[in-house]
């Protein structure tokens, strides 16, 4: 899927120049970018813009030609299943359900991974023990992981992870990047992410400064 | 799971009080329309009780106190007026004697009306009377029977008699017109409480006029009327312009039926209030359900959980709180209809389970009707929590 923006700013808050506000560029298909910026600096707004949370920017992103302003309530849920995944930089999980049923929310919508399959994504990422453990007991990068797996539990086309490292340690790091890659790399997707700084040894198309 | 995480605020003896505080709203209201269902039969213009739409008139005595034709044409014209009934006298004189076994005969004088069939409270198929038949139906007031068994047969030592046993007694009359005299048999069919008149069929009064007193013109001296409402101050007006006297009687039946109509619409009014107040307030608690599970709806959506599936778990809840209420309202207006039914059979209302089939069939649309209302409802407040820039996450920058 490409993704083509076209001269987006936000209108609740005035950008410093950057590579990405006011300009014309595409998310092109199979590729990996990086969107490198300060706190601050509106990585999540774009991220919200393009997952349709929020519209409130003048310009125009569209999804293989397709203007997202048209796009209907019923198609962004489809979107949300079987197009986009996202992982939020809040992370957004249940706290009151495990880990292992806030990673089965979204499977149980979209069908896309066996229980055996999650749990082994899970065991690749070191939190497969923490399954019946309710996610308000969890640590904040033991969360990031378990919403990893959440968001690798549907086909997508575009894989948005915005700041999703910052609260893991190197090992996990190298291991959650290798399964994003391969999950990638399965679904022949677009790789975002966002990040403060750390490029993540991860090869990519493109690198933007926002 | 999603029903846990939406659901996680709710807590069910709270919306087991709002069913039931709903369902008494809906009791009174299918109370209320039971017992208008139930006491129809006695607004209904047939009954003497309330539905007495009948009056009659007639005017001062005198020696010309008959109805001309254009008197009774003005009559009709009035629109408050439905149609008009003239009671016919017999023009000769009449004799009757009743003769018991074992005792005396008794013989008294009388006088024959008839009157427009539809207007006597009495549908019998024996009614009728052509020339040639041996015996002449009659039809007295009931207070005649009254006044002959606590009276003159407790006085005079003859047996007592009900509607039915006098029918068995037999009556001849001796009618003796300006040219002829003639022996009819008669038996009294019924007694009416609305007509206070000796009664013979139209056809019988006729034939007898035109042959014991063929020179004779029949007057109309009393009128029947059949009017909308007989206490209507148009047409009491337009009486008293025409000085037509009438019985108050009737009047006052007609306003004891107009403060009962009156009573049940209040308390209908009530019961409407109390219903739309208790749908007010499952509305505002399906309001704050859904208000206290913001984020969750929204987390949820953003998920990829349509707005579908994300109401049908409330509207399961709306539907639940429905349901009880309507069955509870349902099972206490029948419970009442139980308690009310002695009272009401004072009033001659038939025991039917009629009223019982038509709150089932109102509840049914009520249901649906709100069932669909709440559902609205619950859509457009949640199309609110997910539609873009509402949600908690676009806090993130």
């Amino acid at each position: 899927m490409q993704i083509t923006i076209q001269s987006i700013i936000p209108e609740y808050f005035t950008p410093n120049s950057s590579e990405v506000w006011s300009k014309n560029f595409e998310f092109q298909p199979n590729s990996k970018y990086l969107v490198k910026a300060v706190s601050g600096s509106g990585k999540s707004s774009l991220f919200n813009f393009i997952y349709g949370l929020n519209n409130r920017f003048s310009g125009t992103i569209l999804f293989n030609n397709t203007a997202i302003a048209s796009l209907a309530e019923s198609d962004w849920t489809t979107i949300r299943k079987e197009k986009i995944s996202i992982v939020f930089q809040g992370l957004r999980l249940f706290p009151e359900l495990t880990a292992l049923e806030n990673i089965q929310l979204k499977n149980v919508l979209t069908h896309h991974k066996s229980e055996t399959d999650i749990l082994k994504m899970m065991s690749q990422l070191d939190v497969d023990q923490l399954a019946n453990k309710k996610a308000e007991t969890l640590s904040y990068g033991q969360q990031q992981r378990v919403a990893i797996v959440r968001a690798l539990c549907q086909p997508f086309k575009v894989l948005l992870l915005d700041e999703p490292f910052s609260h893991i340690d190197q090992a996990q790091i190298t291991n959650a990047i290798k399964l994003v890659n391969q999950e990638v790399e399965n679904n022949k997707a677009t790789l975002i992410i966002a990040s403060l700084g750390d490029t993540y040894n991860i090869n990519y198309t493109k690198t933007l400064l926002l | 799971m999603i029903e846990q995480l939406l659901k996680k605020q709710v807590h069910k003896s709270q919306l087991l009080f709002f069913a039931l505080s709903s369902s008494l709203g809906l009791a009174i209201l299918l109370i209320v329309v039971q017992l208008f269902i139930d006491t129809q039969s006695i607004f209904n213009s047939k009954n003497d009780l309330l539905g007495n739409q009948n009056l009659i008139i007639y005017k001062d005595l005198g020696r010309d106190n008959a109805f001309t034709a254009s008197e009774i044409e003005t009559l009709n014209a009035q629109d408050f007026i439905n149609k008009t009934g003239s009671f016919t006298h017999g023009t000769y004189r009449v004799l009757a004697s009743v003769t018991f076994p074992n005792h005396a005969g008794i013989s008294t004088e009388m006088f024959l009306e008839a009157v427009s069939d539809q207007f006597i409270d009495i549908t019998n198929k024996d009614w009728k009377w052509k020339p040639g038949d041996k015996e002449v139906p009659i039809i007295i007031p009931k207070n005649y029977i009254n006044l002959y068994n606590f009276g003159y047969a407790a006085s005079s030592g003859l047996p007592q008699v009900n509607e039915k046993i006098i029918r068995q007694v037999p009556i001849d009359l001796t009618l003796t017109g300006t040219h002829y005299t003639q022996n009819y048999r008669a038996y009294i069919l019924d007694a009416s409480e609305k007509i206070n008149s000796i009664l013979v069929p139209e056809s019988f009064l006729n034939y007898t006029n035109s042959k014991l007193s063929p020179n004779k013109e029949h007057k109309v001296s009393r009128i029947i009327l059949d009017v909308i409402n007989p206490s209507d101050p148009k047409l009491l007006e337009f009486l008293a312009s025409k000085k037509y006297n009438y019985l108050s009687n009737d009047i006052q039946n007609s306003k004891l039926s107009y403060v009962l109509k009156l009573i049940l619409s209040i308390v209908l009014g009530i019961g409407l209030l109390i219903t739309i107040l208790s749908i007010y307030l499952v509305i505002t608690n399906i309001n704050l359900l859904i208000l206290k599970n913001k984020q969750t709806i929204t987390q949820l959506h953003f998920l990829g959980y349509s707005k579908t599936q994300i109401a049908k778990v409330y509207h399961a809840i709306a539907y639940k709180i429905l349901a009880i209420s309507i069955v509870v309202a349902l099972l206490l207006s029948i419970i009442c209809k139980f308690i009310f039914s002695p009272y009401l059979s004072v009033l001659q209302v038939e025991h039917t389970l009629t009223s019982i089939l038509y709150l089932i069939i109102l509840s049914l649309f009520i249901f649906i009707g709100l069932a669909l209302y709440y559902r609205k409802h619950t859509n457009s407040k949640i199309q609110q929590m997910i539609s873009p820039n509402t949600s908690l996450l676009t806090t993130e920058n």
